[in-house]
């Protein structure tokens, strides 16, 4: 028997690899071992203030900071009842558009691209096509202004407060950010061009079922529903039901528990949105997806990638238009909605940059925290990755172990995985 | 701008591994900080500050370091990090090795790792008592390499 192992894929020793078992040409056990900081820190929330909660979990990960604040918010919102302004339902998308293009940006420059021009690193691409990583960057660096401007620092947002926003931004904030995504229109531009010219990567085929918040605006914050769609149809789950869907479950190799929708393992983040959400890919994005070839019903994983790009075009354009709104609006600071406490529960779900983003609170009647329950997209990815992987071997008509192990990195990257991002130190060799 | 830029990585809710952060807090209100240096709790993802690196004489990056060195041992690595792990060990984000690199070639930028040798990383708020009752000598160790630094020399006005 053969052992492929992949080590490297998070900062936690012993987390985070993959091992695939080989008998011959069978394919015996195939495992995706996760490392899942955000539940560690649930027990850290129990017993603070509805205010303080958004502000601890953001920690979660700094990359989905905004993500974490705002799902949090809105299930303590939605326990208490509270109903924010329209205001403060715009400068919120207008939060998760920015980390979305930053999130997207790294991913897609840093981390995919040298994949799949076979280089080890970003450094190293860098070092060959410099101006592919730039544009990278610079993308990167417009998600973060959204983020600085209207979350009010750069990472772990402290303006989105319960029931509203502590400070709105400036006029002539909005006006910079705006001159920024005029400018970004093109780089987005540059970056579809720039993955339609990339070798196709055609290596795992798969009825893939998808699950992705359903909403009637293009939005990644609102929405109380998730539809979950395979070939067969579509069955709807509303948020406060979320245990239906995710119906974890331990698994022996793994840190982060499994989760099944009807016994079957399902995908979330960009691509599961866009088959959920197909009218998205009308108007304006209709082009791109032509020039990527990106069709639906989507049966490759790696799709993922093309999908992320798709969005990162849309999150300019959404953006621009959420900042025109605003200046329209006569953008002004509002008191935040009032806040009255009480023994309740209350559950949200959001689009994070990697997928379908679960926070669910037990409140006392004081307001404080008595369970917390945080489900992130990466753990709800992680029995439909392993079959994905599963499917990547046994499709490889080639035994050899690089291109196995590089097809296998390719496709757990694909995921866009957040393994291990709440833990950041550097190792000794 | 300051020439020297001081960023303390780390995760305040992942105990030791915050010891960056927690360092950097410190710093910032220490009498001690000369002039052109300026300090900034940098979370876990060193891009962020890409902008306020850029310009800078030098950036020294203060964050946990994994090895078997006694706990509060403070560490100085110098381009390119000989010795430290510098594989991509993160779907999600780039490792710091090759953070600063990237930086470095983007940015002109020169960085110093200084890293603290820390037991465990693990859930929780606030530092082990090891760390704790090494932090004074962890201040003064990292303030020794900054206002030793020749570009502390330097302040624009």
């Amino acid at each position: 028997m053969k052992t492929v192992v992949i080590e490297h894929l998070a900062r936690v020793e012993g987390h985070g690899g993959i091992t695939v078992e080989l008998e011959g040409d069978t394919v015996g056990s195939v495992r995706f071992d996760v490392f899942e900081g955000a539940r560690l820190l649930e027990p850290l929330v129990r017993g603070k203030r509805y205010d303080e909660v958004a502000a601890i979990l953001s920690r979660i990960c700094s990359i989905c900071s905004v993500a974490h604040s705002l799902t949090s918010l809105k299930a303590t919102e939605n326990a208490f009842e509270v109903r924010v302004s329209p205001q403060t339902e715009l400068l919120r998308e207008l939060l998760y558009r920015g980390e979305s293009i930053e999130s997207h940006a790294l991913h897609l420059f840093l981390l995919a691209l040298p994949d799949y021009l076979d280089y080890p690193s970003a450094t190293a691409l860098a070092a060959d096509r410099p101006a592919a990583v730039l544009l990278g960057l610079r993308l990167k660096k417009l998600g973060n202004s959204i983020q600085e401007a209207i979350g009010g620092r750069a990472i772990h947002p402290v303006n989105a407060v319960p029931g509203g926003f502590g400070r709105a931004p400036a006029v002539e904030q909005l006006i910079e950010l705006r001159n920024g995504l005029i400018e970004g229109v093109a780089d987005a531009k540059a970056a579809i061009d720039l993955m339609a010219s990339l070798p196709a990567a055609d290596f795992c085929h798969s009825d893939t079922i998808y699950a992705a918040l359903r909403a009637n605006v293009d939005s990644y914050y609102a929405g109380d529903e998730v539809a979950v769609v395979s070939d067969g149809g579509q069955t709807i789950v509303p948020a406060a039901d979320y245990r239906t869907l995710t119906n974890e479950r331990s698994v022996p190799h793994s840190h982060a528990r499994h989760s099944r929708f009807q016994g079957k393992p399902f995908m979330v983040g960009s691509l599961a949105r866009l088959s959920v959400n197909p009218g998205r890919l009308s108007g304006s994005l209709a082009a791109p997806a032509a020039r990527l070839d990106f069709r639906l019903p989507a049966g490759n994983p790696m799709d993922n990638n093309k999908a992320q790009a798709l969005e990162l075009a849309g999150d300019v354009e959404r953006a621009l238009e959420i900042i025109e709104q605003l200046l329209r609006a006569r953008i002004r600071d509002e008191p935040p909605a009032p806040v009255h406490p009480r023994a309740a529960t209350g559950t949200a779900i959001t689009e994070a940059p990697r997928g379908l983003l679960i926070h669910s609170y037990t409140y006392d009647g004081e307001g404080r925290i008595l369970s917390a329950d945080v489900i992130t997209p990466t753990a709800l990815n992680a029995a439909s990755l392993e079959a994905h992987l599963r499917q990547t071997v046994e499709q490889c008509a080639e035994r050899d172990d690089a291109v196995i192990a590089k097809r296998l990195q390719m496709i757990a990257r694909a995921y866009d995985p957040c393994i291990s991002c709440s833990v950041h130190l550097v190792r000794r060799r | 701008m300051k020439p020297l830029l001081l960023i303390g990585l780390g995760n305040l809710l992942m105990g030791d591994e915050g010891v960056g952060c927690f360092v950097a807090e410190r710093l910032a209100e220490d009498p001690r900080l000369p002039e052109s240096a300026e300090v900034m709790c940098g979370g876990t993802d060193m891009f962020r500050y890409a902008d306020r690196m850029e310009g800078r004489s030098r950036v020294f990056v203060v964050d946990a370091l994994q090895d078997k060195g006694e706990p509060g041992s403070v560490w100085v690595f110098e381009e390119p990090f000989p010795g430290l792990d510098d594989r991509q060990e993160h779907a999600h984000h780039l490792s710091v090795c090759q953070a600063m690199a990237l930086l470095g070639m983007t940015l002109a930028v020169r960085f110093t790792l200084l890293g603290i040798s820390i037991p465990s990383a693990a859930a929780g708020s606030g530092l082990s008592p090891a760390l704790t009752s090494r932090m004074p000598a962890i201040l003064d160790r990292v303030l020794q390499e900054i206002i030793g630094a020749p570009e502390a020399l330097l302040f624009e006005i």
